[in-house]
Protein backbone atom coordinates (compact mmCIF):
# COMPACT_ATOMS: atom_id res chain seq x y z
CA UNK A 1 0.00 0.00 0.00
CA UNK A 2 3.06 2.23 0.03
CA UNK A 3 2.57 3.48 3.57
CA UNK A 4 5.27 5.71 4.91
CA UNK A 5 7.57 4.86 7.77
CA UNK A 6 9.64 7.05 10.09
CA UNK A 7 11.84 6.73 13.16
CA UNK A 8 9.92 9.56 14.79
CA UNK A 9 6.75 11.46 13.92
CA UNK A 10 6.57 14.97 15.40
CA UNK A 11 3.04 16.37 15.71
CA UNK A 12 3.04 20.17 15.36
CA UNK A 13 5.14 22.54 13.23
CA UNK A 14 5.49 25.29 15.84
CA UNK A 15 8.76 26.39 17.40
CA UNK A 16 8.82 23.36 19.73
CA UNK A 17 8.12 20.80 17.01
CA UNK A 18 10.69 22.36 14.69
CA UNK A 19 13.41 22.57 17.35
CA UNK A 20 12.76 18.94 18.29
CA UNK A 21 12.91 17.86 14.64
CA UNK A 22 16.10 19.79 14.05
CA UNK A 23 17.95 18.19 16.98
CA UNK A 24 16.62 14.73 16.09
CA UNK A 25 17.78 15.08 12.49
CA UNK A 26 21.22 16.15 13.69
CA UNK A 27 21.46 12.77 15.39
CA UNK A 28 20.64 11.11 12.06
CA UNK A 29 17.08 10.03 12.78
CA UNK A 30 14.45 9.80 10.08
CA UNK A 31 11.79 12.34 11.09
CA UNK A 32 8.38 13.32 9.71
CA UNK A 33 6.62 16.48 10.95
CA UNK A 34 2.83 16.53 10.64
CA UNK A 35 1.32 20.02 10.83
CA UNK A 36 -2.38 20.71 10.29
CA UNK A 37 -1.76 24.26 9.02
CA UNK A 38 1.46 25.99 8.11
CA UNK A 39 4.87 26.00 9.79
CA UNK A 40 4.64 28.53 12.65
CA UNK A 41 0.93 29.01 11.94
CA UNK A 42 -0.06 28.44 15.59
CA UNK A 43 1.03 30.29 18.72
CA UNK A 44 4.61 30.60 17.45
CA UNK A 45 3.61 33.44 15.10
CA UNK A 46 1.32 35.22 17.58
CA UNK A 47 3.85 36.11 20.23
CA UNK A 48 6.88 38.18 21.18
CA UNK A 49 10.40 36.87 20.73
CA UNK A 50 11.90 37.42 24.16
CA UNK A 51 14.44 34.99 25.54
CA UNK A 52 14.44 35.90 29.19
CA UNK A 53 16.15 34.98 32.43
CA UNK A 54 15.09 38.21 34.18
CA UNK A 55 11.73 36.80 35.25
CA UNK A 56 12.84 33.29 36.22
CA UNK A 57 13.26 31.99 39.76
CA UNK A 58 16.94 31.22 40.43
CA UNK A 59 17.37 27.48 40.36
CA UNK A 60 15.98 25.04 37.83
CA UNK A 61 13.87 27.69 36.07
CA UNK A 62 16.70 30.08 35.35
CA UNK A 63 19.24 27.34 34.61
CA UNK A 64 16.94 25.95 31.94
CA UNK A 65 16.58 29.42 30.38
CA UNK A 66 20.30 30.12 30.48
CA UNK A 67 21.09 26.77 28.88
CA UNK A 68 18.56 27.49 26.16
CA UNK A 69 20.05 30.95 25.69
CA UNK A 70 23.45 29.34 25.18
CA UNK A 71 22.07 26.91 22.61
CA UNK A 72 20.44 29.81 20.72
CA UNK A 73 23.81 31.49 20.31
CA UNK A 74 25.06 28.23 18.78
CA UNK A 75 22.01 28.04 16.53
CA UNK A 76 22.81 31.51 15.20
CA UNK A 77 25.90 29.89 13.67
CA UNK A 78 24.44 26.45 12.89
CA UNK A 79 21.18 27.28 11.11
CA UNK A 80 20.97 28.06 7.38
CA UNK A 81 19.09 31.35 7.84
CA UNK A 82 19.27 34.22 10.26
CA UNK A 83 16.45 35.17 12.66
CA UNK A 84 17.15 38.68 13.94
CA UNK A 85 18.97 37.54 17.06
CA UNK A 86 20.14 40.34 19.37
CA UNK A 87 21.21 40.29 23.02
CA UNK A 88 20.80 43.81 24.44
CA UNK A 89 19.65 42.71 27.91
CA UNK A 90 16.27 43.58 29.37
CA UNK A 91 14.91 45.67 32.23
CA UNK A 92 12.01 45.68 34.66
CA UNK A 93 10.72 48.99 36.03
CA UNK A 94 9.09 49.71 39.39
CA UNK A 95 6.13 52.00 40.06
CA UNK A 96 6.46 52.34 43.82
CA UNK A 97 8.73 51.85 46.82
CA UNK A 98 7.26 48.46 47.65
CA UNK A 99 8.18 47.10 44.24
CA UNK A 100 11.69 48.54 44.61
CA UNK A 101 12.13 46.57 47.84
CA UNK A 102 10.91 43.38 46.19
CA UNK A 103 13.10 44.09 43.14
CA UNK A 104 16.12 44.53 45.37
CA UNK A 105 15.54 41.15 46.99
CA UNK A 106 15.10 39.60 43.55
CA UNK A 107 18.40 41.08 42.33
CA UNK A 108 20.32 39.90 45.42
CA UNK A 109 18.86 36.43 45.01
CA UNK A 110 19.91 36.33 41.33
CA UNK A 111 23.39 37.69 41.99
CA UNK A 112 23.98 34.98 44.57
CA UNK A 113 23.11 32.48 41.85
CA UNK A 114 25.83 34.11 39.71
CA UNK A 115 23.58 35.89 37.22
CA UNK A 116 24.38 39.32 35.71
CA UNK A 117 21.64 41.32 37.47
CA UNK A 118 21.83 44.88 38.87
CA UNK A 119 19.53 47.54 40.32
CA UNK A 120 18.84 50.76 38.38
CA UNK A 121 17.96 54.00 40.14
CA UNK A 122 15.78 56.83 38.89
CA UNK A 123 18.75 58.47 37.16
CA UNK A 124 19.84 55.30 35.40
CA UNK A 125 16.32 54.95 34.02
CA UNK A 126 16.03 58.59 33.04
CA UNK A 127 19.34 58.63 31.18
CA UNK A 128 18.56 55.52 29.14
CA UNK A 129 14.83 56.17 28.61
CA UNK A 130 14.08 59.77 27.83
CA UNK A 131 10.40 59.03 27.13
CA UNK A 132 9.73 57.07 30.33
CA UNK A 133 7.18 58.62 32.73
CA UNK A 134 8.83 60.85 35.36
CA UNK A 135 7.35 59.07 38.38
CA UNK A 136 9.05 55.73 37.76
CA UNK A 137 11.09 54.80 40.83
CA UNK A 138 13.79 52.70 39.23
CA UNK A 139 14.20 49.12 38.16
CA UNK A 140 16.56 46.27 37.49
CA UNK A 141 18.51 44.87 34.59
CA UNK A 142 19.50 41.43 33.36
CA UNK A 143 22.38 42.06 30.98
CA UNK A 144 22.30 38.80 29.01
CA UNK A 145 18.65 38.63 27.90
CA UNK A 146 18.10 38.36 24.17
CA UNK A 147 15.46 38.50 21.51
CA UNK A 148 14.66 36.85 18.18
CA UNK A 149 12.02 37.04 15.49
CA UNK A 150 10.00 33.95 16.47
CA UNK A 151 8.62 33.25 13.01
CA UNK A 152 12.00 33.53 11.31
CA UNK A 153 13.50 31.39 14.08
CA UNK A 154 10.92 28.67 13.41
CA UNK A 155 11.48 28.93 9.64
CA UNK A 156 15.27 28.75 10.12
CA UNK A 157 14.91 25.54 12.14
CA UNK A 158 12.51 24.14 9.52
CA UNK A 159 14.71 24.96 6.53
CA UNK A 160 17.79 23.46 8.17
CA UNK A 161 15.91 20.38 9.40
CA UNK A 162 14.63 19.88 5.87
CA UNK A 163 18.15 19.99 4.50
CA UNK A 164 19.09 17.33 7.05
CA UNK A 165 16.33 15.08 5.70
CA UNK A 166 13.26 15.90 7.81
CA UNK A 167 10.02 15.59 5.83
CA UNK A 168 7.54 18.38 6.54
CA UNK A 169 3.88 17.53 5.92
CA UNK A 170 1.93 20.77 6.20
CA UNK A 171 -1.86 21.02 5.82
CA UNK A 172 -1.99 17.50 7.16
CA UNK A 173 -3.92 16.71 10.34
CA UNK A 174 -3.20 13.91 12.77
CA UNK A 175 -6.49 12.10 13.30
CA UNK A 176 -5.52 9.01 15.29
CA UNK A 177 -2.56 7.31 16.93
CA UNK A 178 -2.36 3.54 16.51
CA UNK A 179 -1.22 1.41 19.41
CA UNK A 180 -0.20 -2.25 19.22
CA UNK A 181 -1.45 -5.11 21.40
CA UNK A 182 0.86 -4.02 24.24
CA UNK A 183 -0.31 -0.41 24.13
CA UNK A 184 2.86 0.87 22.48
CA UNK A 185 2.90 3.35 19.59
CA UNK A 186 2.66 1.67 16.19
CA UNK A 187 1.70 4.45 13.80
CA UNK A 188 0.07 7.80 13.17
CA UNK A 189 -3.01 8.25 11.03
CA UNK A 190 -3.25 11.54 9.18
CA UNK A 191 -5.60 13.21 6.72
CA UNK A 192 -3.26 12.04 3.98
CA UNK A 193 -2.51 8.51 5.12
CA UNK A 194 -0.84 6.30 7.68
CA UNK A 195 2.76 6.68 8.86
CA UNK A 196 4.29 3.68 10.63
CA UNK A 197 6.48 4.72 13.54
CA UNK A 198 7.33 3.55 17.02
CA UNK A 199 7.91 7.04 18.38
CA UNK A 200 5.64 10.06 18.43
CA UNK A 201 6.28 13.51 19.90
CA UNK A 202 3.20 15.50 20.90
CA UNK A 203 4.35 19.08 20.19
CA UNK A 204 0.89 20.44 19.48
CA UNK A 205 1.05 23.39 21.90
CA UNK A 206 -2.42 24.31 23.19
CA UNK A 207 -3.86 21.44 21.16
CA UNK A 208 -1.71 18.80 22.86
CA UNK A 209 -4.50 17.85 25.25
CA UNK A 210 -6.53 16.69 22.25
CA UNK A 211 -3.57 14.67 20.91
CA UNK A 212 -3.11 13.11 24.38
CA UNK A 213 -6.71 11.95 24.36
CA UNK A 214 -5.93 9.95 21.20
CA UNK A 215 -3.84 7.62 23.40
CA UNK A 216 -6.12 7.86 26.42
CA UNK A 217 -4.12 10.25 28.60
CA UNK A 218 -5.00 13.63 30.12
CA UNK A 219 -2.45 16.34 29.31
CA UNK A 220 -3.14 19.25 31.69
CA UNK A 221 -2.53 22.09 29.19
CA UNK A 222 -5.02 24.95 28.73
CA UNK A 223 -5.01 27.98 26.40
CA UNK A 224 -4.14 31.30 28.06
CA UNK A 225 -4.91 34.11 25.66
CA UNK A 226 -2.66 37.13 25.14
CA UNK A 227 -3.08 40.28 23.02
CA UNK A 228 -0.32 42.33 21.41
CA UNK A 229 -0.41 45.78 19.77
CA UNK A 230 1.94 46.71 16.93
CA UNK A 231 2.94 50.36 16.50
CA UNK A 232 3.64 51.96 13.16
CA UNK A 233 7.20 52.94 12.35
CA UNK A 234 8.24 55.74 14.64
CA UNK A 235 11.12 57.52 16.29
CA UNK A 236 13.04 55.26 18.64
CA UNK A 237 11.44 55.02 22.07
CA UNK A 238 14.13 52.65 23.29
CA UNK A 239 16.48 49.98 22.04
CA UNK A 240 15.71 47.07 24.32
CA UNK A 241 12.98 45.32 26.19
CA UNK A 242 11.17 46.88 29.15
CA UNK A 243 8.61 45.20 31.34
CA UNK A 244 6.94 46.34 34.52
CA UNK A 245 8.15 44.65 37.69
CA UNK A 246 4.61 43.86 38.76
CA UNK A 247 4.52 41.57 35.68
CA UNK A 248 6.40 39.13 37.91
CA UNK A 249 3.59 39.31 40.42
CA UNK A 250 0.99 38.51 37.76
CA UNK A 251 3.14 35.74 36.35
CA UNK A 252 3.36 33.95 39.65
CA UNK A 253 -0.19 34.83 40.67
CA UNK A 254 0.92 37.24 43.41
CA UNK A 255 -0.95 40.41 44.27
CA UNK A 256 -0.52 43.59 42.22
CA UNK A 257 -1.63 47.14 42.88
CA UNK A 258 -3.54 47.98 39.71
CA UNK A 259 -7.08 48.90 38.71
CA UNK A 260 -9.79 46.30 38.33
CA UNK A 261 -9.69 45.93 34.54
CA UNK A 262 -5.91 45.66 34.41
CA UNK A 263 -6.15 42.93 37.02
CA UNK A 264 -9.08 41.16 35.35
CA UNK A 265 -7.37 40.91 31.94
CA UNK A 266 -3.94 40.24 33.47
CA UNK A 267 -2.51 43.24 31.62
CA UNK A 268 1.15 44.11 32.20
CA UNK A 269 3.44 46.24 30.08
CA UNK A 270 5.88 44.50 27.77
CA UNK A 271 7.67 46.87 25.37
CA UNK A 272 9.69 45.24 22.62
CA UNK A 273 11.43 47.19 19.84
CA UNK A 274 11.59 45.12 16.63
CA UNK A 275 14.14 44.96 13.84
CA UNK A 276 11.62 46.76 11.59
CA UNK A 277 11.76 50.15 13.37
CA UNK A 278 8.50 49.74 15.19
CA UNK A 279 7.61 48.20 18.52
CA UNK A 280 5.30 45.63 20.06
CA UNK A 281 3.27 46.34 23.17
CA UNK A 282 1.87 43.54 25.29
CA UNK A 283 0.20 41.91 26.92
CA UNK A 284 -2.73 40.24 28.63
CA UNK A 285 -3.28 36.85 30.29
CA UNK A 286 -6.78 35.36 30.21
CA UNK A 287 -8.45 31.97 30.31
CA UNK A 288 -11.22 32.30 27.73
CA UNK A 289 -10.99 28.97 25.92
CA UNK A 290 -9.89 28.70 22.30
CA UNK A 291 -11.47 31.88 20.97
CA UNK A 292 -9.00 34.21 19.28
CA UNK A 293 -11.06 37.30 18.49
CA UNK A 294 -9.51 40.64 19.41
CA UNK A 295 -11.27 41.96 22.51
CA UNK A 296 -11.35 45.75 22.24
CA UNK A 297 -11.72 46.17 26.01
CA UNK A 298 -8.47 44.26 26.48
CA UNK A 299 -6.45 46.17 23.89
CA UNK A 300 -7.81 49.45 25.27
CA UNK A 301 -6.54 48.42 28.68
CA UNK A 302 -3.13 47.51 27.20
CA UNK A 303 -2.92 50.90 25.42
CA UNK A 304 -3.71 52.68 28.69
CA UNK A 305 -0.99 50.73 30.48
CA UNK A 306 1.53 51.59 27.74
CA UNK A 307 0.75 55.31 28.04
CA UNK A 308 1.12 55.11 31.82
CA UNK A 309 4.78 54.16 31.35
CA UNK A 310 5.42 56.00 28.06
CA UNK A 311 3.16 59.08 27.86
CA UNK A 312 4.65 59.88 24.43
CA UNK A 313 2.84 56.87 22.95
CA UNK A 314 -0.45 58.75 23.18
CA UNK A 315 0.22 60.16 19.72
CA UNK A 316 1.86 57.13 18.09
CA UNK A 317 -0.35 55.21 15.65
CA UNK A 318 -1.15 51.54 16.14
CA UNK A 319 -0.74 49.44 13.02
CA UNK A 320 -2.61 46.34 14.12
CA UNK A 321 -3.21 43.95 16.95
CA UNK A 322 -3.18 40.19 17.25
CA UNK A 323 -3.61 37.55 19.88
CA UNK A 324 -2.30 34.10 20.60
CA UNK A 325 -2.95 31.21 22.96
CA UNK A 326 -0.20 30.33 25.41
CA UNK A 327 -0.02 26.66 26.32
CA UNK A 328 -0.46 26.90 30.11
CA UNK A 329 0.32 24.18 32.67
CA UNK A 330 -0.69 24.21 36.37
CA UNK A 331 2.89 24.73 37.64
CA UNK A 332 4.19 27.05 34.87
CA UNK A 333 6.79 24.52 33.73
CA UNK A 334 6.49 22.73 30.38
CA UNK A 335 6.11 18.99 29.96
CA UNK A 336 9.19 17.53 28.25
CA UNK A 337 8.86 13.85 28.93
CA UNK A 338 8.17 10.32 27.87
CA UNK A 339 4.82 8.88 28.89
CA UNK A 340 5.52 5.61 30.69
CA UNK A 341 2.08 4.08 30.20
CA UNK A 342 2.22 4.54 26.41
CA UNK A 343 5.65 3.31 25.25
CA UNK A 344 6.93 5.45 22.37
CA UNK A 345 4.73 8.46 23.22
CA UNK A 346 6.48 11.70 24.21
CA UNK A 347 5.24 15.18 25.11
CA UNK A 348 7.04 18.47 24.41
CA UNK A 349 4.45 21.13 25.17
CA UNK A 350 3.05 23.52 27.75
CA UNK A 351 5.64 26.31 27.60
CA UNK A 352 3.10 29.05 28.29
CA UNK A 353 4.88 32.40 27.77
CA UNK A 354 8.34 30.89 27.32
CA UNK A 355 8.14 28.64 24.28
CA UNK A 356 10.49 30.76 22.21
CA UNK A 357 12.96 31.01 25.11
CA UNK A 358 12.88 27.31 25.84
CA UNK A 359 12.56 25.83 22.34
CA UNK A 360 16.27 25.11 21.94
CA UNK A 361 16.73 23.32 25.27
CA UNK A 362 13.42 21.49 24.78
CA UNK A 363 14.40 20.21 21.34
CA UNK A 364 17.84 19.17 22.54
CA UNK A 365 16.54 17.31 25.59
CA UNK A 366 13.78 15.67 23.57
CA UNK A 367 16.34 14.32 21.08
CA UNK A 368 18.36 12.98 24.02
CA UNK A 369 15.35 11.29 25.65
CA UNK A 370 14.35 9.61 22.39
CA UNK A 371 17.85 8.27 21.76
CA UNK A 372 18.35 7.23 25.40
CA UNK A 373 21.24 9.58 26.08
CA UNK A 374 22.08 11.50 29.22
CA UNK A 375 20.10 14.75 29.05
CA UNK A 376 21.76 18.20 29.00
CA UNK A 377 19.73 19.27 32.04
CA UNK A 378 17.85 17.15 34.56
CA UNK A 379 14.30 16.51 33.38
CA UNK A 380 12.66 15.48 36.65
CA UNK A 381 10.77 18.78 37.09
CA UNK A 382 9.49 18.44 33.51
CA UNK A 383 8.09 14.91 33.78
CA UNK A 384 4.54 14.21 32.69
CA UNK A 385 3.77 12.10 35.77
CA UNK A 386 4.41 14.98 38.20
CA UNK A 387 0.77 15.98 37.77
CA UNK A 388 -0.56 12.48 38.37
CA UNK A 389 1.36 12.23 41.66
CA UNK A 390 -0.11 15.42 43.12
CA UNK A 391 -3.65 14.42 42.20
CA UNK A 392 -3.54 11.08 44.04
CA UNK B 1 7.70 41.91 -14.34
CA UNK B 2 10.99 43.68 -13.80
CA UNK B 3 12.66 42.57 -10.59
CA UNK B 4 13.12 46.07 -9.24
CA UNK B 5 9.38 46.86 -9.30
CA UNK B 6 8.11 47.73 -5.83
CA UNK B 7 5.19 45.54 -4.82
CA UNK B 8 4.63 46.88 -1.31
CA UNK B 9 5.32 50.59 -1.02
CA UNK B 10 4.93 50.89 2.74
CA UNK B 11 7.61 48.32 3.46
CA UNK B 12 9.54 48.85 0.21
CA UNK B 13 9.40 45.25 -0.93
CA UNK B 14 10.42 44.53 -4.54
CA UNK B 15 9.63 41.62 -6.82
CA UNK B 16 13.22 40.57 -6.26
CA UNK B 17 12.61 40.35 -2.50
CA UNK B 18 9.61 38.10 -3.15
CA UNK B 19 11.69 35.94 -5.49
CA UNK B 20 14.43 35.60 -2.87
CA UNK B 21 11.99 34.62 -0.17
CA UNK B 22 10.34 32.12 -2.50
CA UNK B 23 13.63 30.47 -3.35
CA UNK B 24 14.60 30.07 0.30
CA UNK B 25 11.46 28.14 1.01
CA UNK B 26 8.57 30.59 1.55
CA UNK B 27 5.95 28.92 -0.60
CA UNK B 28 2.67 30.44 0.55
CA UNK B 29 1.40 34.03 0.73
CA UNK B 30 1.57 33.92 4.49
CA UNK B 31 5.20 32.81 4.54
CA UNK B 32 6.11 35.41 1.92
CA UNK B 33 4.48 38.07 4.07
CA UNK B 34 6.30 36.98 7.21
CA UNK B 35 9.65 36.89 5.44
CA UNK B 36 9.49 40.08 3.41
CA UNK B 37 6.99 42.14 5.47
CA UNK B 38 5.00 42.76 2.25
CA UNK B 39 1.39 43.71 3.21
CA UNK B 40 2.44 44.43 6.80
CA UNK B 41 2.93 48.19 6.49
CA UNK B 42 0.93 51.29 7.22
CA UNK B 43 -1.83 50.66 4.66
CA UNK B 44 -2.38 47.16 6.05
CA UNK B 45 -1.95 45.61 2.62
CA UNK B 46 -4.84 47.47 1.04
CA UNK B 47 -2.67 48.25 -1.96
CA UNK B 48 -0.55 45.14 -2.33
CA UNK B 49 -2.46 42.25 -0.77
CA UNK B 50 -4.00 41.19 -4.09
CA UNK B 51 -0.70 41.65 -5.90
CA UNK B 52 1.11 39.39 -3.47
CA UNK B 53 -1.64 36.76 -3.64
CA UNK B 54 -1.62 36.94 -7.45
CA UNK B 55 2.15 36.71 -7.70
CA UNK B 56 2.12 33.75 -5.34
CA UNK B 57 -0.67 32.08 -7.31
CA UNK B 58 1.40 32.34 -10.49
CA UNK B 59 4.44 30.86 -8.80
CA UNK B 60 2.63 28.07 -7.12
CA UNK B 61 -0.98 27.48 -8.14
CA UNK B 62 -1.47 25.33 -5.05
CA UNK B 63 -0.38 28.09 -2.69
CA UNK B 64 -3.73 29.80 -2.50
CA UNK B 65 -5.87 26.70 -2.78
CA UNK B 66 -7.26 25.72 0.59
CA UNK B 67 -4.53 27.72 2.22
CA UNK B 68 -5.00 30.63 4.59
CA UNK B 69 -5.61 33.80 2.62
CA UNK B 70 -3.92 36.91 3.93
CA UNK B 71 -6.12 38.42 6.58
CA UNK B 72 -6.94 41.88 7.83
CA UNK B 73 -6.16 42.49 11.48
CA UNK B 74 -7.99 45.11 13.50
CA UNK B 75 -7.84 48.03 14.01
CA UNK B 76 -8.52 48.38 10.30
CA UNK B 77 -7.81 52.12 10.17
CA UNK B 78 -4.72 53.25 12.10
CA UNK B 79 -5.54 55.01 15.37
CA UNK B 80 -3.17 56.18 18.07
CA UNK B 81 -2.56 54.54 21.42
CA UNK B 82 -4.22 57.60 22.97
CA UNK B 83 -7.39 57.28 20.89
CA UNK B 84 -7.66 53.60 21.68
CA UNK B 85 -7.09 54.21 25.37
CA UNK B 86 -9.98 56.66 25.27
CA UNK B 87 -7.92 59.69 26.18
CA UNK B 88 -8.89 63.12 24.80
C1 LIG C 1 0.92 37.22 23.39
C2 LIG C 1 2.02 36.21 23.55
C3 LIG C 1 3.33 36.62 23.78
C4 LIG C 1 4.36 35.69 23.93
N1 LIG C 1 5.64 36.14 24.12
C5 LIG C 1 6.65 35.24 24.25
C6 LIG C 1 8.00 35.68 24.42
O1 LIG C 1 8.30 36.87 24.41
N2 LIG C 1 8.97 34.74 24.62
C7 LIG C 1 8.68 33.40 24.63
O2 LIG C 1 9.57 32.60 24.85
N3 LIG C 1 7.41 32.96 24.44
C8 LIG C 1 6.39 33.85 24.25
N4 LIG C 1 5.11 33.40 24.08
C9 LIG C 1 4.86 31.95 24.18
C10 LIG C 1 5.18 31.19 22.90
O3 LIG C 1 4.57 31.86 21.81
C11 LIG C 1 4.65 29.75 22.99
O4 LIG C 1 5.08 29.15 24.19
C12 LIG C 1 5.16 28.91 21.82
O5 LIG C 1 4.90 29.56 20.59
C13 LIG C 1 4.53 27.54 21.82
O6 LIG C 1 5.05 26.83 20.71
P1 LIG C 1 4.50 25.40 20.33
O7 LIG C 1 5.34 24.90 19.22
O8 LIG C 1 4.37 24.57 21.56
O9 LIG C 1 2.99 25.67 19.85
P2 LIG C 1 2.44 26.16 18.44
O10 LIG C 1 3.30 27.16 17.81
O11 LIG C 1 1.01 26.51 18.63
O12 LIG C 1 2.54 24.85 17.54
C14 LIG C 1 1.66 23.76 17.69
C15 LIG C 1 1.26 23.30 16.30
O13 LIG C 1 0.53 22.07 16.38
C16 LIG C 1 -0.35 22.03 15.29
N5 LIG C 1 -1.39 21.02 15.53
C17 LIG C 1 -2.35 21.04 16.50
N6 LIG C 1 -3.15 19.96 16.37
C18 LIG C 1 -2.69 19.23 15.33
C19 LIG C 1 -3.10 18.01 14.71
N7 LIG C 1 -4.16 17.30 15.15
N8 LIG C 1 -2.41 17.57 13.63
C20 LIG C 1 -1.34 18.27 13.16
N9 LIG C 1 -0.91 19.43 13.72
C21 LIG C 1 -1.57 19.91 14.79
C22 LIG C 1 -0.88 23.45 15.24
O14 LIG C 1 -1.43 23.75 13.98
C23 LIG C 1 0.35 24.29 15.60
O15 LIG C 1 1.00 24.81 14.47
C24 LIG C 1 4.07 34.31 23.89
C25 LIG C 1 2.76 33.88 23.63
C26 LIG C 1 1.74 34.81 23.45
C27 LIG C 1 0.34 34.33 23.16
Amino acid sequence: MGNETADVVVIGGGIIGMATSYYLSKLGLDVVVVEKGEIAGGTSSKCDGNILAIDKEPGFDSQMSLKSQELVTELVKELDEEFEYRAPGSILVCENEEEMVAANAWVEHQKQAGLPFRMLDRNDIKSEWKYMADDIYGGLECATDSTVNPVLFTYALAVTAKRLGVRLKTHTTVTKIRLDANGAVEGVETSSGLIYTKQVVNAAGVWSKHIGQMVGIEVPIEPRKGHILVSSRTKSIGTRKVMEFSYLMSKFGKERKVDEETEKYGVALVFEPTASQNFLIGSSREFVGFQTQINVDVIRCIARRAIRFFPVMKDIPILRSYCGLRPWTPDHLPIVSRVEEVPGFYIAAGHEGDGISLAAITGKVMSELITDQKTTITTDPLRYDRFQKTEV
Amino acid sequence: MSNSIIVCRCEEVTVENLEDAYHTGAITSRQIKMKTRATMGACQGRVCRNLVDLWMGNKNPLASKGVEQLSYRPPVRPITFGELAGEE
